[in-house]
Formats: C-alpha cells, structure tokens, sequence
C-alpha cells in the first residue's frame, strides 16, 4: 500500500469492516437464531434435488470458470451442502471443474461429505470431473453432459462470464431446474433471464450461512451488513459535504503535475494564470477529494538514503534471476 | 391463425430465423449512419490529442472467439496510434493465445498501410510485444511498484537487427521510468481483467477501455469515477469508433457544412489523418441492426401469444 | 545508471541469490529438503494434526499479503546500491523484493494441479471405453485429439525455438509437416471451434429473451421496456433516424425539452441513473462478501465445506 497515494483513508476504512466481521462473528457464536430474510433460490435447493431424486437423473454443479480464490471456495462450500442433501435422498451429482486446483479441492470435498453421511460406498470418483480449462471447450463438455444426461436439477454457482448463456439454456432446453448466481455483475442479467432461480450479488455469500445457520457464518453476514450500511452514511456524508463544500468561493487552487506525481496549493490567478482571484470551490479543491488523493509535495518524495559502502554495481548479464512477470495469488 | 401459438414458437425455429435473417446483413450498406455514444466519443477525442513523443500501453485480453467485436477495436486502436505515429508497447494477461491475435492485427495493419503506401510499424522500433503475463493481479501490482522490474526481463526483436534486445533498451521504452510515464493505458478486454486494471493502475496512469458489449455496462461505475476517461463498448462502440475515425468530432471537411458528429465538450477532433477509417465494424454493423432488430420482434411476437392466450383463457371461463 | 540497474539482475538480497552462487545452491537445496519435510508430515501426520498444519500455513500465506498491503511501498532507488532510511523503508523493500518469489508459488502450485487435472480427464475417458459404456467413441475422440494436439504443439514449439535459429520457419512456406498440423490443430480447429461457441450465445440470447421478455408483471414490464430502449439504441441506423427527427421537430416547436426524448439520451440516462448505480451497489455487496469470507479462511474461522 502507497500510503502516499491514497492516504490512510482506504487502509482505514478496511481495517474498520474487518473489524465488523471479526466483531460480529465473536457475538454470534454464543448466539442462536439470528434472522436471514427468505432467499428463494436456495429454499429451492431441497425440491431440485428432491425432483432429480424422483426423475432418477443426475444433479449437476458448476463452480464456474475461475481459479482456486474466494468465490470458487464459495461455491464448493454450497455445493457441499447440496451434495449432502443429495448423498441422502441417494441422488448422483456431476461436479464439474475448469481449473485443476478447484477440481483437486471439490474432490476432496465431496469425498469427505460422502464420509461424513457414512455413506461412502455410494461416492463415485469420477463424479466430480475436471473437462478442461479452456473455456469454450469446457462450455462444449458441461453442455454435452447435461444434455446426455439429462441433469434434473442444474447449479450455476461462482465466476461466470461468456459461457454463462450457454450452460443456461442447454440446461432449460432439457427441462432441470436452475439456481444460478454469479458475482460477474454483467453475467446476472443472462441467468436471470434463463435460469429458475437466481443469487444476485451478494447473496451467493449469504448462501452458506443460509443453509447450514452456523453462528460464525450467520455473524459474519450481520458484520457485512454493518459494513454496508457505514457505506451507506459514508455516500450520504460525502454528498452532503461535497455539495456543501462546492458552493463555497475559494481562492486557492490545487495544481496536480501527473508527471511528477505531485501536487501543490497555488492562489486561483496563478492557477488560471488570469486576473481571476477567486472561484467556486471544484471537485478537485474539496476536503473529499484529498481524503483519496493526499497532497503529495516534491520534498515529500524527495528522501536521501545513505549509500551502502559495501555495495558492489552486479553485471550486465541480461535477464537471469529477475523473473517478476509470474506474480499474482492473493491473499 | 391462432395467435396464442406464437408464444410458444420452438427454439429451433427461431434459431433458423435468426441465421437466415444474420446472413441477409453481409447485403446491409457499411456506411450506416451514426450518433456515437458520448463515452466513445471521450476515447476518441483523447486518442487524438494524446502526445506524440510517449507510449502507450496496450493490454489485449481477447482472443479469437470475441474477434466479431474486440478485433474492430484493437484495430481501430492500432489505425489511430499508427496513423499519428505514436509508439505503443501491447502485452496479453487473461489468454496464451491472446498475445498471438493481437500481433496478427498488428501485422494485418501493416499490411494493409503498406499497401497504400503509408509507413508501417516496426517491431522494437515503433511497438513492442512483451508477451503475455499469466496473472493480470500480479501483472498489475508489479507494474505499479516498478515498471522497470516488472518489464526488465522481456526482450524484444528489433526489426533490422539479428537477437533480442531488452525492452527497456528499444526507442519506445527508453525514458519510461514509471507506468505514469505512458501517456494512456488501453485495455481492450472481453472479461474481468479490466477491473484488476482499474483498481491497481487507474490512479498511476490514464486509462481507458475497450470492451465486449457485455462487459461495457460493468464499465459505467469506472467511467462514472473518472477511472476510466473513455470507453468503447461492443460492436457498436467499434463501429463508433470507425465513425468518427472517418468523421472526426464537431469536423466539418467543408465550411458550412454541418459536422457529422457533435460534442458540445470539445473543439474540433478531425478525423484520422490518412490510412482506412471504415472496417470491420462496419461489416458487421449491419448484422447487429438485423438481429436486434429479430430480437425486438420475438419479445413483441411471445407478447402478442400470450396476451391472446389470455383473452381466449378470461373468454372460456366467462 | 538508471538505464544500466533496469537491465541488471538485482542486487541480490534474501529473494534474489547471484545465479551459480553456492549460496544460491544451499537455498535451492533447503527448499527441497523443506518440501519434502512438509510432504511427508502432512501424509503421515494424525488426522487431528492436519487441520492445525494447513491452518498454519494459510495463515502465513495470507499474512504475507496482508502486511505487504500494510506495509507503505518504498520510494524507488535513485541509484543502485542505496541503504534503507529506516526500518520501516527496510521493511517494505524487503516485501517488494519478496512479492514476484512468493507469487510464483501459486503458479507452480497450479502448473502441479494441471497434472491431476489430466489425471482425471484419463481416467475417466478411459475406464468409459474399457466398460464400453454410453458415448465411448466420444471418448475415443477426445483422447486422439488430447494426444494429437500435446504432440503436434510440443513438436512445433520445439522446432520453431530451438531448431530454427535463423527464424526461417516465420514465414510459412518453410513449414514441414508438424508445423503445419500444429497450424491446422490450433488456428484451423481449436480457434474456430472457440468463436463458433461464442457466436452461439447469439442465438441462445434470442430464445432466452423471447421466453424471459413477458408482460407477466410491473416489475417485468419495466424490465422489458429499458430493453427495448437499450436495444433500439444500440442499433446506431434507429438511433439516428430517431435524433433526426427529434431535431425536426425541436426545430419546428422551439421546445428544446424535446432533445431529452432522443433515444440515445433516454438509453444513456437510464445507463448512468439506473444501470450504474445498481451495479455499483452490487459491487460493494460483493467485495464485503469477499473480504468476509477472505478472513475467515485466513484465520481459520470456518468450520466446514472446504475449510473442514
């Protein structure tokens, strides 16, 4: 983090909804029955599978094309309740993956769910599947899958894009029952027009919390709404005082150099380089702008460091060792 | 005819509709005239007045299956920067494969320039291709710490010399320091990678996008923000683009003669100085209007079914 | 000199070890010793031990990237070979030295799993045809074109890299054989099999929205009619057709209130008044989830789905 850049503000505020989360979640585990209103698409978890049951086809899951981060994690941890509802009424699942670490972990998952039932004799290794990580090619493969099987009861559940249409109407095209949800805003338009039911948003990670009521699961969705709510007044309060602030005449000016990097306050006729001496405040002169972007003065990035009497200049031998362009992961 | 079935007509059915009716629009004319968006015409008018003497950086995150929009768009891209002779350095995140068909439209391009006698593009000396970086997260927090290690390790063919040379030692890089040092970021995009983009580098660098059309409305909070300053959505903000690459913004190629396109915000953007204007886009242009056009009467189509079906259904029970 | 460090291998520091060093060779050595050690105790380690050894490890990994975001970012170097002002400064330079390493973790991590990944696509495919079962020719025709494809590929990679140093085989009248499969295979096949499958959504767009599109309700009627007004504003021929004559008629009324009806102005207006707003909203329901979540795994705070 640059606090130069931003300021503290943003370190701040996230450090304050993490704080809602881990507040929340310590509260909830003496508590019971905290409230979560009614969501439709996982109500309708118990009947997809109950149908699939009764129609002797196959329930099919797709955790979406992403790598193995938060929202595939996610997904499994829903599937994991839709496959243990599934192992109990003796249903078989289809569980398919785009990427080789999301496919290693939802192997061990559904093995363990299937463990824990004690009904570990009825696990098929081959019902969770790797198809490819090519995404149209793993469109093809899951699209051939529920159209030979005829899947009774279809779950869309993580990071969706372009394939998201194709997976869809294949599915409404045999008849299944749909709970879609993905948190690729643009892709929710197309499982809302296609699918049965649909977790918009933020809901896909109430999922979890829904279905099982765990109280850490259960606090940490009232820390998020807190969260959302600080948001909330954040907005208004920003609203307020930046139209409060715009209607202000100022005569100082903020000159920003981008490139340099830095900025300086200067009297409005200098900035104008006009006879003008005073304006109306802009966007750029009020307090809310510099909360996120801090005045960053040319003796501020100016710093001495002391030389390393040690220090011997490497050679010039090309690109060995500095192999930077592989980052990424995340926390 | 009994109106009701109408809201019901077979998916195949449509499906044939829609072929036969998308092939009638290769007859459509090219030339169909336009009223650009207002965010296209932002990248327009910013395309034209960037600086000559700094790069730009291109991050092509589309491949083959999105050619029919985000082709059109690295291609018009490509037309401007090569028609002011602005030097640019293109580099892939989201595909292996992306890397590959954005030199082929670099190539394609200059061909094309060579052909009508322009100058062409020269690899190491007027652009560079970096390759493609597996991770746009770590791509993108690398370039913000440090463009020079984040890039140092690529090298380059230079067009004339045998080997490869560092990036950093070629014409186009030489002076950029920081990822502040390009005058405009473009990412040409058909998935998420524009956010990552947005959120590690949109406050180092200006930044703008091109996009699929259904990746361009998860563009609109950025574009609110100012985080972007321009967008292209879509087939319709590429063939924007070659509207006003032919056009210009408040251009008028007569005095007297109304402009084509307006926008009260600018002065006069003229059109592209020389090479092709009109493209791709406006092949497919015509497609669009046709199939939208098929959409608008199947949603109109399974309303008028049902609406009847619901009069014959009040009619029975009365 | 500033030219002459971007080119350089870093200085070297705990991430970066002169190539060839001995130094170099300890470290390489201790991380396979590390790994192994690592490997082994989680396969024989008690079934209680394992939940405490993963939870350990995410939460070292996530510190990592936690204290870099909390750590400030240094000021570049003027010139190589400069001392740290503080420990604050020494601290965040060694994060950065440390963030390329420590992300080319997840990398060999994944490029591993791709193993398992075929591992099981084989496995499958291949106990389908042993037992003959429903669709085995499928079967059949996905492994020739797994084998032909890693063949090929390989081949021509390996042709065009490292058998080719005068660049002859840029130009595609010099293929051989292998470069022009690999060619058929990838360009010819896969890329277009690739677009045909995006063009196809084309299609299950048009039967979605005819199905979806009903006057069932308020709530889908307005739903159906931005559609329209989107949709007719896309087509950019209507668009200004639709502005002309607004034009005229402002011209004809003076009522310049009129300009507000063009239909790029209504799509645009519902675009940053409607449309934006409410993704932006989503969005932040969505990063909150994120985050949330993110802490739960870090610190171990779930119970179970994958966590368990």
């Amino acid at each position: 983090m640059q606090y130069l850049d931003t300021g503290p503000f943003g370190i701040l505020v996230t450090l304050m909804m993490v704080a809602f989360v881990l507040i929340n979640i310590f509260r909830a585990k003496g508590s019971k029955g905290l409230y979560i209103r009614r969501i439709a698409g996982l109500n309708a978890i118990d009947d997809a599978i109950g149908r699939a049951t009764e129609m002797g086809r196959p329930v099919l899951m797709v955790p979406g094309i992403g790598g193995l981060d938060a929202v595939s994690v996610q997904a499994i941890n829903i599937f994991a309740q839709v496959t243990k509802t599934a192992a109990q009424f003796t249903t078989p699942i289809r569980l398919c993956c785009a990427d080789a670490a999301v496919y290693t972990v939802a192997q061990e998952v559904i093995r363990d769910v299937y463990q824990k039932e004690g009904m570990s004799d009825r696990y098929d290794s081959t019902s969770v599947q790797f198809v490819s990580d090519r995404q149209f090619a793993f469109a093809a493969g899951v699209s051939g899958m529920i159209l030979r099987d005829k899947a009774a009861a279809t779950f869309f559940l993580g990071a969706f894009f372009a394939e998201s249409l194709i997976f869809a109407e294949t599915a409404n095209a045999v008849g299944a029952i749909q709970v879609a949800g993905s948190t690729q805003t643009s892709q929710t338009p197309f499982f809302i027009a296609a699918c049965d039911y649909v977790l918009i948003g933020d809901e896909f990670y109430a999922a979890s919390a829904y279905l099982t009521r765990e109280p850490v699961l259960v606090g940490s969705l009232v820390g998020q709404d807190w969260g959302k709510l600080a948001i909330i007044c954040m907005i208004l309060l920003g609203f307020v005082t930046m139209s409060a602030e715009r209607l202000q005449i100022t005569n100082e000016a903020r000159v920003d150099d981008p490139d340099k990097g830095t900025s300086k306050i200067v009297s409005v006729a200098e900035a104008t380089k006009d006879q003008f001496r005073e304006r109306r405040k802009r966007a750029s002169d009020t307090v809310v702008h510099r909360i996120f972007n801090p005045i960053r003065t040319e003796e501020a990035l100016d710093i001495k460091r002391e030389k390393d009497p040690n220090f011997v200049p490497p050679a010039t031998n090309g690109a060995e060792g500095n192999g930077t362009e592989a980052a990424g992961g995340g926390a | 005819m009994n109106w009701s079935k109408l809201q019901n007509v077979d998916r195949r059915v449509l499906y044939v509709i829609l072929l036969v009716a998308t092939s009638l629009g290769l007859f459509l004319p090219s030339r169909i005239p336009n009223d650009p968006e207002p965010a296209a015409k932002d990248l327009y008018a910013l395309l034209m007045q960037l600086p000559e003497d700094k790069p730009v950086i291109i991050q092509s995150d589309w491949t083959n299956s999105t050619r029919g929009e985000t082709m059109g768009h690295l291609e018009a891209l490509c037309r401007i920067l090569m028609s002011r002779r602005i030097k640019f350095v293109i580099y892939a995140t989201a595909d292996a494969q992306a890397g590959q068909v954005a030199l082929n439209v670099i190539r394609q391009i200059n061909e094309e320039r060579k052909k009508a006698g322009l100058v062409t593009y020269r690899e190491g000396v007027d652009y560079i291709y970096l390759g493609v970086f597996p991770n746009a997260e770590g791509a993108g927090q690398n370039m913000r710490n440090d463009i020079r290690k984040a890039w140092g390790t690529r090298q380059t063919k230079v067009d004339g010399q045998a080997g490869r040379v560092p990036v950093f030692d070629t014409a186009v890089l030489r002076n950029m320091r920081s990822v502040s040092d390009a005058s405009l970021m473009v990412v040409i995009t058909a998935s998420a990678t524009i956010d990552v983009a947005v959120q590690r580098l949109s406050d180092k660098v200006t930044m703008a996008c091109m996009s699929t059309g259904v990746v361009a409305p998860s563009l609109l909070p950025f574009y609110q923000a100012g985080q972007l300053k321009g967008f292209a959505g879509g087939l319709r903000g590429a063939y924007d683009m070659e509207y006003m690459m032919a056009h210009g913004i408040n251009y008028s190629p007569t005095p007297g003669q109304e402009p084509k396109v307006t926008a009260e915000k600018f002065g006069e953007i003229p059109p592209v100085p020389e090479g092709k204007s009109f493209e791709r886009a406006a092949r497919y242009f015509g497609t669009l209007h046709i199939a939208l056009t098929l959409l608008i009467l199947a949603v109109v189509m399974g309303n008028v079914g049902m609406f009847v079906a619901k009069k014959k259904a009040k009619g029975g029970n009365n | 000199m500033i030219e002459l460090l971007a080119q350089a291998p870093p200085p070297p520091s705990f991430w970066n070890r002169p190539p060839y060093s001995p130094e170099l060779y300890v470290m390489v050595i201790g991380t396979i010793i590390l790994g192994l050690a690592l490997f082994f105790g989680l396969t024989y380690a008690p079934t209680r031990l394992k939940r405490p050894i993963v939870m350990t490890f995410t939460f070292l990994s996530g510190l990592f990237y936690v204290l870099l975001w909390l750590v400030p970012t240094p000021l570049k170097p003027k010139e190589p070979g400069e001392l740290p002002l503080n420990p604050v400064d020494a601290a965040g330079i060694w994060f950065s030295d440390a963030l390329p390493r420590v992300a080319d973790v997840a990398q060999i991590l994944s490029a591993f799993l791709l193993g398992l990944g075929i591992f099981s696509l084989l496995t499958i495919h291949i106990r389908k045809i042993n037992r003959k079962q429903t669709d085995w020719g499928f079967s059949i025709v996905l492994l020739v074109s797994m084998v032909l494809m890693l063949g090929f590929g390989y081949a021509d990679w390996i042709m065009k890299e490292f058998r080719d140093p005068l660049g002859l085989l840029q130009d595609s009248s010099n293929w051989t054989f292998v470069n022009q499969m690999s060619d058929l295979l990838f360009d010819g096949i896969l890329q277009q099999m690739d677009a045909a499958m995006f063009s196809l959504i084309a299609f299950y767009i048009l039967s979605a929205a005819y199905r979806a599109f009903r006057v069932r309700s308020v709530e889908s009627t307005v739903l159906m009619a931005s559609a329209l007004i989107l949709m007719l504003s896309l087509m950019g021929g209507v668009a200004y057709a639709w502005g002309q004559g607004i034009d005229a008629l402002v011209i004809g009324t003076g009522n310049e209130f009129l300009n507000n009806l063009k239909i790029t102005e209504v799509a645009n207006w519902l675009r940053t008044n409607m449309q934006a707003p409410a993704i932006r909203a989503i969005e932040f329901g969505v990063g909150l989830g994120a985050l949330a979540m993110g802490i739960r795994i870090w610190l171990g705070l779930e119970r179970g789905g994958v966590s368990a």
